[in-house]
């Protein structure tokens, strides 16, 4: 039993992972209706500022909330730039052209800071506490807070706010909104900014762990699209549950179904999701998508 | 405002002689290349097949599929397999086409059914799951150290050399499935495909099955892919599980949209860029590869959204407004402009940033 | 009219067109024959000679892949300026590196050699098992040098089976069995538990642990799990281990981040057994010294047969001092190396410097032969008691490993087990 409750432990630490990554691809999705394949690579370049900030002694708290405001900045460029051009036309082209974004940022990180693994500093300290027999790190625990702190804000954002509904309506119907009088590229601009941002905090939860290289994110990459294809792209509260079902599951058919093993563990998560949306096209808590013919 | 060159390539007798040269240069010319260019462009016709594969799926028939690179890694897999057992070479090539379209047509037949976007989800799964199955499968796929498979030697009564025999076979087999590719989407499939790419639900009002022909696209698509893999075999002659790893996946996918997605031309164009790419970024820096595959990348399809192969089209449009004459009122240019930001788009977005 | 005009066109059309196929018939590839073991072979002049490498450059392996051109661009860098090197023809020729990026893809590493077989005299360093394994017997067949390439796979160093190849790192099952026999020649009964990355590296390592063990009936493998290179974290596999109670922790493991936190979760989980860790993700400075306090456990082994860089116990040594400065100042590398491949790939520069001076003439044939003659050769940067051989079929170019205990600071080399 204590092996089931540590592995269930280990399980949520591993799929906050995913999660925070998760996030900021929802907000992207809502907010411009694109799937963002460079949204890790982003977040890796962010965790790579901090560190530069933090090499230049500045304190770790500090460094990120610069290195989110960069990001915000960096977000609202690219979209104004570079994928405006493309949001209006073929979906797949738009989706390629973040595949592009992403090998590039990935490769002008490895050219500044090489591919060596780099030490990032982690906000929380490293003991570890007992919980029901089983042993939590505490920079688990803390990266678990935060996830439900930014999923708890995103899902006040989307549902309650003004600025919300409009990122939302642009990326439904960007000429009803335009016709509303709504900036709809200054919102666009706003919803990448607000993406990057997040994804600066996902790299800095997450660096201290898998210890930050160039390419540190594209292994969670997949596993963040898995989250949230199958919490639903439009609900953070779904995309946060997926990512820790996916990371406990995986663990537990690993140890408990030996035919699966560790090595074709990977595969939990995608019949995990074949399975809700035969049941549920709109993942566990999405929203049907309804569209005139 | 006058069209003459694009109906003179129209003519059915311009069309036959532009095949017979292109024939004629694809016999001559790899007698004479040297042997490095022969067999770059034999791994250009390997991965032109497997982008025409995803183009059947995704540029036809519009279902996001990440897993063409499995199709063709199983193909490679079964070639290997079946020549270090000495089977007989045209049982192989039948096998390498057929396994992986049988898995496709299985796989097609669970998720032809699911939305867009989970389609995209179980096609992901195929070349993640399948590297770890591939090192599982030891005994038949030699695990994580991979399988040799030489057999595309040149038989010595053609008195050719291997790379030109090689390069051959990929033309003549890359050529025919091309053609028959080619047939497919230019009939009633192709258009059943690009009605049900449009809208299914109309589809489904007009009486085209979009569950049937979707299914129906994967599976040709996974044939096609198991094509791509035994020529993979006879160009490459080792396989391992990262012939089918996530990364060439998502470049397939990238080559196929700067090709030119829903292009037959299109998909030798994105066969091009798959393979041509890696090597001009190593002759430009060899430490910076990934860098300037992100700039070239970026840089295509910022000036041509609609691939490569849309550049005559854009050559044309830019001929025929500098030769409607410079119309001197700024809100026309602005317009036009605006028009061509908003690459076929229906309606223009109001206002600018 | 309209008639003739397109007969006119198409027969143009056919003209042109067999006039230029006529033509370049005409003139058809010169032969591209396999050069007599006379004439010199390509990429080598009186003055110069050139080395291909085709290694990952880019993506996840592109730690080590950097480090493996860094190392022998450093080491050549310093030769050509003070000189160069001096053959045994008596030429003394400049040695000049081209190297290829292939991102860790076999048919990208395949391409990259057929770019440059005709124009490197051998293609050498290359890592990774698939990325070598794509152009082998493409190698055999044209009869290219594919020497001394970082893979510890045991076919390379096979003569029979490959003729124009030689392996440099010990091959894995050498390393594994290096502890097994250490292990062995304890009397205390032990339980090991083993986790092993999930290809040819990790099996190699743990069949040569299974061959070192044999017989020794104090030893028993209670649990064997396996990790992938992409997992994000193995918690699951040592919370596992550790429920086995095991003493002993054999951990064939490549991926630095992954060491680390396996080091820190087992600390957390209170399992303290003795580790074993792989010669490439031991070092002091960049993994034990980044875990929190491993001196919780009895003892961390690892096997070795160069210096470690970012050791503390070789600051002062003079050969890695001159490593250091050669690669900032050659190979554009200004930080001390946190791979081994680094290190790993100065000493092939030395290896292959020790068979240019024993070659007699200009030919790829020569330089094999040559090659494989080199016995008790110390590499700058080898521990005392380990040596290059390369006159043993079977074996690669370096396969006297030491086993070696953590003290705190660095490594010293033990005989049996404490």
């Amino acid at each position: 039993m204590g092996t089931f409750i540590q592995l269930v432990v280990d399980g949520l630490s591993t799929g906050s992972v995913y999660a925070a990554l998760a996030l900021a691809i929802v907000l992207v999705n809502q907010a411009t209706g694109l799937v963002n394949f460079a949204q890790g690579g982003m977040a890796v370049l962010s965790a790579y500022i901090a560190l530069e900030l933090v090499q230049l002694h500045v304190p770790l708290a500090i460094a990120i909330i610069v290195s989110m405001a960069a990001s915000f900045l960096l977000g609202a460029i690219i979209e104004r730039y570079l994928m405006r051009r493309f949001e209006r036309g073929d979906p797949d082209t738009a989706v390629v052209v973040t595949i592009g974004l992403l090998t590039l940022v990935t490769g002008v990180c490895a050219w500044i800071w090489s591919y060596n693994n780099q030490q990032f500093p982690s906000l929380f300290p490293s003991s570890t506490v007992s919980i029901l027999g089983a042993v939590v790190s505490v920079s688990s625990l803390g990266t678990i807070l935060v996830i439900v702190v930014i999923m708890v804000l995103l899902q006040a954002l989307f549902l309650g706010t003004k600025l919300g509904l409009a990122l939302r309506a642009v990326a439904i119907n960007p000429q009803s909104a335009a016709f509303s009088g709504m900036p709809v590229g200054r919102l666009l601009m706003v919803g990448w900014g607000l993406a990057a941002a997040l994804g600066a905090v996902a790299g800095a939860l997450v660096a201290p762990q898998l210890s930050l290289t160039p390419n540190m994110m594209d292994s969670p990459l997949v596993y963040a699209l898995a989250a949230v294809i199958l919490g639903g792209m439009t609900s953070p509260l779904g995309v946060v549950v997926a990512a820790w079902l996916i990371g406990v599951l995986e663990n537990l058919a690993a140890v408990y179904l030996p035919f699966i093993g560790y090595d074709l563990k990977v595969a939990v998560p995608f019949i995990l999701i074949f399975v809700v949306l035969l049941v549920r096209p709109q993942g566990l808590f999405g929203r049907k998508a309804v569209v005139r013919v | 405002m006058s069209t003459a060159p694009a109906r003179l390539f129209e003519r059915p007798w311009m069309r036959w002689t532009i095949a017979v040269v292109i024939v004629a240069l694809a016999v001559v010319l790899p007698l004479v290349f040297p042997a490095f260019t022969n067999q770059t462009l034999a791994r250009i016709g390997v991965f032109a097949v497997a982008v025409l594969g995803l183009n059947v799926v995704m540029g036809y028939a519009g279902q996001v599929s990440l897993g063409q690179i499995f199709f063709v890694g199983l193909g490679a897999y079964v070639t290997a397999y079946g020549v270090t057992q000495n089977w007989n070479i045209a049982l192989v090539f039948v096998l390498s086409v057929l396994i992986p379209g049988v898995v496709g047509l299985v796989v097609a037949l669970a998720a032809a059914r699911l939305g867009g976007l989970a389609i995209a989800m179980v096609t992901i799964a195929l070349p993640i799951v399948g590297v770890p199955l591939a090192k599982r499968l030891s005994e038949f796929t030699g695990g994580s150290q991979g399988l040799s498979a030489i057999f595309a030697k040149a038989p010595t009564w053609s008195g050719l050399y291997d790379d030109q025999w090689q390069l051959y076979l990929v033309l003549l087999i890359g050529g025919i499935t091309f053609l028959l590719t080619r047939n497919l989407v230019h009939g009633k499939y192709g258009r059943a495909f690009a009605i049900v790419k449009g809208n299914q639900a109309v589809a489904g009002s007009m009486g085209v099955s979009p569950y049937r022909f979707k299914v129906l696209a994967f599976t040709v698509a996974s044939l096609i892919g198991g094509v791509s893999g035994f020529l993979y075999m006879v160009v490459v002659q080792y396989t391992s599980p990262e012939t089918m790893s996530f990364g060439s996946s998502i470049t397939l996918l990238a080559s196929m949209v700067i090709g030119g997605a829903a292009s037959i031309l299109g998909s030798v164009l994105g066969g091009a860029y798959y393979v041509l790419v890696p090597q001009l970024t190593n002759a430009i820096n060899p430490n910076l590869t990934a860098v300037l595959q992100g700039v070239i990348l970026l840089a295509v399809l910022f000036i041509l959204p609609g691939g490569l192969v849309s550049l005559p089209r854009t050559i044309r449009r830019l001929w025929t407004r500098t030769r409607r004459g410079g119309n001197p009122s700024p809100p026309t240019q602005a317009a036009s402009r605006q028009a061509d930001l908003a690459e076929g788009s229906p309606t223009e977005r109001q206002g600018q940033a | 009219m309209n008639m003739r005009r397109r007969v006119k066109g198409v027969l143009g059309v056919v003209a042109v067109t067999s006039a230029i196929a006529l033509t370049l018939a005409g003139c058809s590839r010169g032969g591209d024959d396999a050069s007599g073991s006379s004439a010199p072979s390509p990429g080598i002049t009186d003055t110069t000679v050139t080395l291909g490498i085709t290694t990952p450059l880019s993506g996840a392996t592109a730690g080590p892949g950097t480090c493996t051109v860094a190392g022998i661009t450093a080491y050549f860098g310093a030769k050509n300026a003070a000189g160069g090197v001096k053959f045994g023809d008596g030429k003394t020729r400049k040695v000049e590196i081209k190297s290829l990026d292939d991102g860790y893809d076999p048919q990208k590493a395949a391409a990259n050699y057929q770019q440059l077989k005709d124009s490197v005299f051998a293609m050498t360093a290359g890592l990774g098992t698939p990325t070598n394994r794509a152009w082998r017997e493409a190698a055999i067949s044209d009869k290219v040098p594919q020497v001394l390439v970082m893979t510890g796979d045991p076919i390379f160093s096979d003569q029979k089976q490959s003729p124009w190849q030689l392996g440099f790192v010990p091959i894995y099952q050498n390393e594994g069995e290096a502890f097994g026999k250490l292990l062995a020649s304890s009397s205390a009964p032990h339980k090991v538990a083993i986790l092993s990355q999930n290809d040819d590296y990790g099996k190699g390592y743990v069949e040569g642990f299974m061959a070192g063990i044999k017989g020794a009936s104090n030893i028993t493998v209670v649990k064997e799990l396996t990790y992938e290179a992409t997992d994000t974290s193995v918690d699951a596999q040592l919370t596992e281990l550790a429920s086995t109670g095991a003493d002993v922790f054999f951990n064939a493991m490549s991926i630095t981040p992954l060491v680390i936190s396996s080091l820190n979760k087992a600390q957390s989980l209170g399992w303290k057994p003795s580790w074993f860790l792989p010669s490439n993700t031991s070092s002091p400075g960049a993994i034990l010294q980044k875990a929190n306090d491993v001196s919780v456990y009895p003892g961390i082994y690892s096997v070795a047969f160069s210096k470690a860089a970012a050791s503390p116990a070789f600051a002062n040594d003079e050969d890695m001092k001159t490593f250091l400065s050669d690669l900032k100042k050659y190979a554009n590398y200004p930080d001390t190396p946190e791979f081994p491949h680094c290190a790993w790939s100065y000493m092939v520069g030395a290896t292959l410097d020790q068979a240019f001076q024993k070659m007699t003439s200009p030919t790829r044939d020569d330089f094999m032969k040559a090659l494989r003659s080199i016995s008790d050769y110390q590499a700058p940067l080898m521990l005392p008691d380990t040596a290059v051989d390369t006159t043993k079929d079977g074996s690669p170019a370096v396969s006297t490993v030491l086993v070696q205990k953590y003290n705190g600071k660095g490594y010293a080399t033990v005989t049996t087990w404490q």
